[in-house]
């Protein structure tokens, strides 16, 4: 199974407004950085070249994993997104 | 504008629909307060749903009432390794026959049902609303607030039914302000569409029969385990991982999932099938000794926000628990409004009722089994050494047999080591 496809299938009503918001500079120092591998929707990216995280929202299925996994408490915001928003799950 | 409620339940799923159904067939005026479009639609799981006393009580109907999938007839437990597998089921006549032991459900089907059977009760439900605070006036609790809403909800209770993170317990000083990933377990799930007909003959089923089978040994290493279980015309695949281990793995949980799914036995069970949707969610896997205050002034905790779950790594036990406590929780409201006192002791009933019920029962005698399962061997050296003995208790080759007992114990001694053996058995005694 191509691993893209599984992102693809699940939906969303994305929120212009992130309900997650990363200090990257906390990142840039941090030793562990398990968001990236633990996050199950892929959505945190370190680049060693660039030294620096990115964190998209998009495709957040509002797991709690990097809130849990984050041991620098790196949040500037978590929470969940505001009603109506973020994923819907259908059939799970 | 604010508006007066009676009681303000955080929460559609299991533990706060039921707490609201409670409340409001006592006459209650209850608002239950949902962030999704519609209650289950936040929600998944990766198991079976089992027996509920307290809303077979609520309802002497209940399994022919509720949105239900296949009923458990069978289940299994494998033990998996690159491109072997052992397998033990029980099939049993009794789990075929009413009330039957345990359902395959949808969590936006079954919890949306839960939520309009407590509104045909009376309840209030407000969905698309996010709980942002509590509110507090006059140093007491009085109700919540709305992200992107103006306006508040007043009660002089709230009950605390808002998922595994409960930033409510957080808010009101009731749970640990920082989670420790050592009682966290993430579980990833694919759900496969296949034709009815197909999951009957290649599982063997009948009627509304299903199926559930428990995988060890498909997580590369990581601490976890993985599951499959049979829907009318869909499959639940999936794994679950504990946090700690999965964050110094370097692993992830899609591609972990990927390579369970490309498993030789486990793809030929899934072929055939689409998938369908990608869902993921964390467990309260901690036991006993993660369960928050489940009490404060005007607060009550329920269910996953409570971390009322059993895992045991035989059964993993989370809604039936859930619905419990926030039927218990509902019965500690409707007295706290009977003497109109809402403080930590007016509300205390609620204690009681869960320590005199299995919920905390049962999770006190397990209160041991997270210990035990934070234990690599598991997850890596016992399925290879029980798929190692059975490949060669079965393979007939001309070479000259060995006596099966010491042989098992040469292998042990390889893979696990006598004294990890020892250990390990009686650590799984000790906790089970």
């Amino acid at each position: 199974m191509n691993i893209d496809e599984i992102f693809d299938n699940t939906s969303f009503t994305i929120d212009r407004e992130p309900h997650i918001v990363v200090n990257y500079e906390i990142c840039t120092g941090c030793d562990n950085r398990g968001c990236v591998n633990s996050c199950p929707a892929r959505c945190y990216t370190w680049s060693d070249e660039d030294q620096k995280m990115t964190f998209v929202h998009d495709g957040c299925l509002e797991c709690g994993t990097c809130y849990v996994v984050c041991h620098r408490d790196a949040f500037t915001r978590w929470r969940y997104p505001r009603g109506g928003f973020g994923v819907a799950y259908r059939m799970t | 504008m604010s508006k007066i409620y009676q009681a303000i339940v955080v929460g559609a799923g299991p533990a706060g629909s039921s707490a609201a159904l409670v409340m409001a067939r006592a006459g209650l005026d209850v608002a239950l307060v949902e962030r999704g479009v519609f209650p289950g639609e936040k929600n998944m799981f990766g198991g079976v749903l089992h027996r509920l006393p307290s809303l077979e009580e609520l309802f002497p109907d209940f399994w022919d009432r509720a949105a239900l999938g296949r009923h458990i007839v069978k289940k299994g437990v494998t033990f998996m390794t690159g491109d072997s597998s052992f397998t033990t089921t029980i099939e049993s006549g009794n789990f075929d026959k009413t009330p039957f032991n345990g359902y395959s459900i949808f969590r936006p089907r079954f919890d949306n049902w839960l939520a309009q059977e407590a509104v045909k009760s009376g309840a209030t439900l407000i969905t698309r609303a996010t709980v942002e605070d509590l509110v507090y006036k006059n140093g007491k609790l009085a109700g919540v607030s709305i992200v992107g809403r103006t306006g508040e909800l007043l009660a002089p209770i709230v009950i605390a039914a808002d998922g595994v993170l409960s930033f409510i317990a957080k808010k009101a000083g009731l749970r640990q302000p920082i989670f420790n990933p050592a009682q966290m377990a993430v579980g990833v799930k694919a759900l496969i569409d296949m034709p009815r007909e197909m999951i009957d003959d290649r599982f063997g089923l009948v009627r509304e029969q299903g199926f559930a089978n428990e995988f060890v040994g498909c997580t590369a290493g990581v601490r976890g385990g993985g599951f499959l279980y049979t829907n009318y015309d869909s499959l639940s695949v999936g794994l679950v991982f504990h946090l700690a281990s999965l964050r110094v793995s370097g692993k992830t949980p899609y591609d972990l999932l990927n390579a369970f799914m490309e498993q030789p036995q486990l793809a030929k069970m899934i072929s055939g099938g689409k998938l369908q949707e990608y869902s993921a969610h964390l467990i309260p896997e901690g036991g006993y000794d993660m369960i928050p205050e489940l009490v404060g002034d005007g607060i009550l905790v329920a269910g996953d926000a409570a971390a009322l779950c059993n895992a045991t790594g035989l059964n993993l036990e989370g809604i039936n628990l859930a619905s419990q406590s926030g039927v218990l929780a509902g019965k500690a409201v409707i007295e706290a409004h009977q003497n109109k006192d809402f403080s930590k002791q007016g509300l205390s009933l609620y204690k009681k009722l869960m320590e005199e019920s299995y919920v905390l029962k049962d999770l006190k005698l397990y209160r041991k089994a997270p210990h035990m399962l934070h234990n690599d061997r598991i997850y890596n050296e016992y399925p290879e050494l029980m798929c190692s003995f059975m490949e060669y208790i079965y393979r007939i080759d001309g070479a000259p047999k060995e006596n099966l007992s010491k042989l098992f114990l040469k292998s042990a001694k390889e893979k696990v080591g006598l004294g990890n053996l020892l250990a390990d058995g009686f650590s799984a005694w000790r906790a089970l």
